[in-house]
């Protein structure tokens, strides 16, 4: 039972449980047993629905971060540090969850306080 | 006797802990902590732990903030372990960037819950309801059909049962909201109603009704 082996196990149970979960998420995900009806449409203050881009650009880019980070600490988990984001990178991201919450703050405030209606 | 004992063992050095303890207490941490997660995922695959409204607001809709929230969680996690078992080690320091990237995300987050709270529609469920549609109010025997549609709002499953009062006698309808009135030769529905109503199958307390005058 040497320290190698312990780091072994340790490896196999992390990614294991990380691993399963992540699994059984996308997979309910896929099939509607996690509930995503409505997820690319906002709501006015009315209670009406509309379809909404902002969220679907929000997922877009937030996919695009997530698998371009993923496969930039495949590449560099040998040197032993998180490898860092690029400022430009981060400021997409962010110019990103700005658009969405604009849109939603546009839809749900705004809008009505423009009506003259709050 | 004891408090001897206390007080030799609190003025004396620890004894050394031999490799084989360690390890074992290792193992058994390990066990222990895999044991867990096993129980975890086949409590979370059964069912017995509830996924269905992870990334749902209490009115039963997704929410797009809440979902970039669980990527980026996942992503930061699954990279963070893949460094500590690679370096055998804390990966120092967290970068900076990394920093910022989980802040945006839940800073978006939050800020989004806000925007909520500061609606009507609010953070609160949604009043669940039934709304039948349909394009005329009278029929004739024998007439055409007239196509029903129910929207439900505030429940997750927007599916709905059709049923007729009286059930039989007055034409029928479809699990699709189609009602065929009864044929010309059933005289004695003539100038009678029939309630169509529409309830919907996650709650059957939620419904609405429509009547139809056969002319």
């Amino acid at each position: 039972m040497s320290v190698d082996q312990i780091i072994s196990f340790v490896r196999w149970e992390v990614f294991g449980f990380l691993g399963g979960l992540a699994a059984i998420i996308a997979y309910r995900l896929l099939n509607g047993q996690i509930n995503t009806r409505y997820l690319f449409y906002g709501t006015q203050k009315d209670g009406a629905k509309y379809f909404s881009p902002e969220r679907v650009q929000l997922l877009l880019f937030t996919l695009g971060v997530a698998i371009f980070y993923l496969n930039d600490v495949m590449e560099k988990r040998k040197s032993g540090a998180l490898p860092d984001i690029s400022t430009q990178t981060l400021v997409l991201l962010g110019g990103s969850h700005a658009i969405y919450l604009g849109g939603k703050a546009y839809m749900m405030l705004l809008k009505n306080i423009r009506k003259g209606e709050q | 006797m004891l408090l001897l004992l206390l007080l030799q063992a609190t003025q004396s050095a620890p004894p050394p802990v031999s490799p084989t303890v360690i390890n074992l207490a290792a193992w058994v941490a390990l066990g222990f902590l895999g044991l867990m997660g096993i129980a975890i995922l086949y409590y979370v695959f059964a069912g017995k732990i509830d996924l269905g409204g992870l990334i749902s607001e209490p009115s039963g809709e997704a929410s797009m903030s809440r979902f970039q929230l669980l990527i980026f969680t996942f992503v930061i996690a699954a990279s963070f372990f893949l460094i500590v078992v690679s370096k055998s080690g804390f990966p120092d320091p967290i970068p900076q960037g990394v920093l910022v990237l989980l802040g945006i995300s839940s800073s978006s987050y939050l800020v989004s819950k806000g925007i909520q709270a500061s609606s009507k529609q609010g953070l609160g469920p949604q009043e669940s309801s039934v709304k039948v549609k349909g394009s005329q109010t009278t029929t004739t025997l024998g007439g055409q059909t007239i196509q029903f549609q129910a929207d439900v709002a505030g429940l997750s499953d927007d599916t709905v049962t059709w049923t007729l009062d009286p059930p039989t006698g007055r034409g029928t309808i479809d699990q699709k909201g189609l009602y065929t009135p009864p044929p010309a030769t059933q005289t004695d529905a003539h100038g009678k109603k029939v309630v169509i109503q529409a309830a919907a199958k996650e709650d059957v307390s939620v419904k609405d009704t429509v009547t139809i005058e056969l002319l």
